[in-house]
């Protein structure tokens, strides 16, 4: 009797703990289920396409724009764009922690028909 | 497409002979592949640092020299195996293409993420900048670290995920800013797949398979259905930041790798050797990966080579030192070599002005909001303690304390980070706690997938077993099982039940 009650308390218990871990791994397979139907709209694709076609754009603005090899100040609005300015910068100019350093100054501006509503400005400092 | 091919022939290929001699037949082996890939293009780039040429050139010479080291060392295998006990092996293919099979199916999931070609602002801040350093060579990597003007990309980071996006940068040229990011993803899911691949191992390994009766084939494919579902779990639990190249799931998944094959499954110089790579992935990939991946090895030291163990005690401890620096070494190196040139990272430069209880309290506040998964855990971990101890030691399986201990210590750590560190603290949990809480957020998931199997073994086999358990004091035995015939061990789980 004894052996047979501990046979089925173990079953249970067994079934709570798959019962438990199921859930919650279950859950967490949805929340992704979730996440990555909500990344993977037309419209959410159609998004992140223009940003990261305005980032190639600025890209080749660079190259087009400033000297290779050139000293440069990236300065703009927002630390996001100044800092996306320095990473496309990198392997043509050569940026610079002090204005005083650099002979161009590099930010982005609102503008229409550039890089998807951005233009690289370049100034001489 | 290109990252796909990328990751199979640019890494994958360079990297198959290496994990078939540490995985042979294993399922993992598939995944382990492109981690060593990314390994020696991350060692390649600290060699252009600290002695030059290009990240192609000097990936080549890891390559072939890893590769060289690895054919002479099977060649010894080989002369000295007893021709017997290779013709031997039991060849079962069944298990280990269905685990392949329904890990990468899951996988798959979360990958069609990458339809969107979003680039997260680390992604850029950081790690394509430094992909861009790798890619120009020498100069521009070690000018463009010490640059003042680059403070911003945390220039100590390690150079794993920079120099696997300038690999693909070389093969596929720059027109695509986004391969990168598709590689760093590719990895993750490669890391989370070394994690499925153990957690499969768990119902299909030597314990569960010797135990025969009702309770081989539900436990077997709970196994397999866990190790999908926990990659997908991977996944979920970084969030969107993943898909957007950020490289916190790959140190997260690759160290919750080296837990599970180094401080969960059954002794072997197999899992070992899977737990090792893992372990230094983890710790090329970030600086909380290697901090995290010291730990794990010095865990596994501990495991491998016990402080009770008998025999001289210097040759011990030597052993233990060589179990946590060889496969740390290329992360302490890059980290040595990294402040020998005068960079060092920038979260304790300055001291903060807010009190020590404020920012504790906040870091508990912030750690515990992404931790909703461990009552759950602790839940399982009681009951499974209580109702399937017997059966997780027969499959071989450690103690569950190494990885509770493993997130402990991750979490003291991170907590002390929090705590001593310079940046004003809501600001810094606000940005990053939950990231630096992936990892213990997939261990946690990964040990109720454990237990999961375990109780699904337990539930079918107590008929079998309930009388014939015997008190164990070690924890890891495997006790015969009177009366079931003992099935030969799969080749491909070799060496898993050298206990």
């Amino acid at each position: 009797m004894g052996e047979r009650s501990g046979r089925v308390g173990k079953r249970i218990g067994c079934a709570a703990i798959v019962a438990a871990a199921g859930v919650a791994l279950a859950l967490s397979v949805h929340h992704d289920v979730q996440l990555t139907t909500s990344v993977t709209t037309p419209q959410w694709i159609a998004e992140q396409t223009v940003e990261l076609q305005q980032e190639e754009c600025i890209y080749h603005a660079i190259r087009a724009q400033v000297p290779k090899g050139a000293a440069v100040y990236v300065a703009s609005p927002d630390l996001y764009a100044t800092q996306r300015l320095a990473e496309l910068s990198t392997l043509w100019a050569v940026p610079q922690a002090n204005i005083a350093n650099a002979r161009w100054r590099l930010s982005l501006v609102p503008a229409r028909g550039h890089c998807s509503g951005l233009a690289l400005e370049v100034r001489r400092t | 497409m290109r990252a796909l091919v990328m990751l199979a022939v640019g890494l994958g290929a360079p990297g198959i002979l290496p994990a078939v001699a540490v995985a042979r037949r294993n399922p993992v082996a598939v995944f382990l592949a492109p981690l060593i890939g990314a390994g020696m293009a991350a060692v390649a780039a600290a060699i252009e640092l600290g002695a030059g040429g290009s990240v192609v050139a000097d990936y080549m010479v890891v390559a072939v020299a890893v590769n060289l080291a690895v054919i002479a060392w099977w060649l010894a295998w080989l002369r000295a195996a007893q021709p017997r006990a290779i013709a031997t092996r039991a060849r079962s293919w069944e298990w280990p293409v269905l685990t392949l099979a329904v890990v990468l199916g899951c996988l798959a999931v979360p990958l069609m993420a990458l339809r969107a070609p979003t680039i997260g602002w680390d992604a850029n801040s950081i790690w394509l900048t430094h992909a861009f350093m790798v890619y120009g060579g020498h100069h521009e990597l070690l000018t463009g670290l010490k640059n003042v003007a680059y403070q911003f990309s945390n220039p100590d980071y390690p150079p794993l995920v920079p120099a696997v996006g300038a690999l693909a940068f070389k093969f596929f040229g720059l027109g695509n800013l986004h391969l990168a990011t598709d590689m760093t993803v590719l990895l993750s899911a490669c890391a989370l797949g070394a994690v499925g691949t153990g957690i499969a191992a768990t119902g299909i390994g030597p314990g569960i398979a010797a135990a025969g009766r009702g309770g081989r084939q539900p436990a077997r494919i709970a196994a397999v259905v866990a190790a999908g579902a926990m990659c997908i779990a991977g996944f979920a639990v970084s969030g969107l930041s993943e898909v957007e190249g950020y490289t916190d799931l790959l140190w997260a998944a690759a160290a919750a790798g080296a837990v599970i094959w180094g401080l969960v499954l059954p002794h072997s110089a197999q899992a070992l050797g899977v737990a090792w790579i893992c372990a230094a992935v983890a710790s090329l990939t970030k600086n909380e990966g290697l901090i995290t991946a010291l730990v794990i090895l010095v865990l596994i030291a501990l495991r491998y080579r016990p402080l009770s163990l008998p025999g001289p005690t210097a040759r011990t401890w030597a052993e233990r030192a060589a179990f946590v620096v060889l496969p740390a070494l290329p992360g302490l190196a890059w980290a040595g070599l990294i402040r020998q040139i005068g960079v060092h990272d920038a979260f304790f430069r300055s001291a903060s002005a807010e009190a020590p209880l404020t920012r504790a309290e906040a870091t508990i506040a912030g750690m515990a909001a992404h931790l909703a998964v461990a009552p759950v855990a602790l839940a399982v971990l009681a009951a499974g303690c209580w109702f399937a101890r017997a059966d997780r030691q027969r499959a071989g399986l450690a103690n569950p304390a190494w990885l509770w201990i493993t997130c402990l210590g991750s979490l003291v750590t991170l907590f002390a980070t929090y705590v001593i560190g310079g940046f004003e603290i809501h600001w810094w949990l606000g940005t990053s706690v939950s990231r630096t809480t992936i990892f213990v957020q997939v261990l946690l998931y990964a040990e109720l997938a454990i237990w999961l199997v375990m109780a699904v073994e337990g539930a079918f086999t107590c008929s079998d077993w309930h009388s014939s358990q015997r008190p164990s004091s070690a924890g890891e035995r495997v006790p015969e099982a009177p009366g079931s015939p003992r099935e030969p061990l799969p080749e491909w789980h070799h060496g898993l039940p050298t206990q």
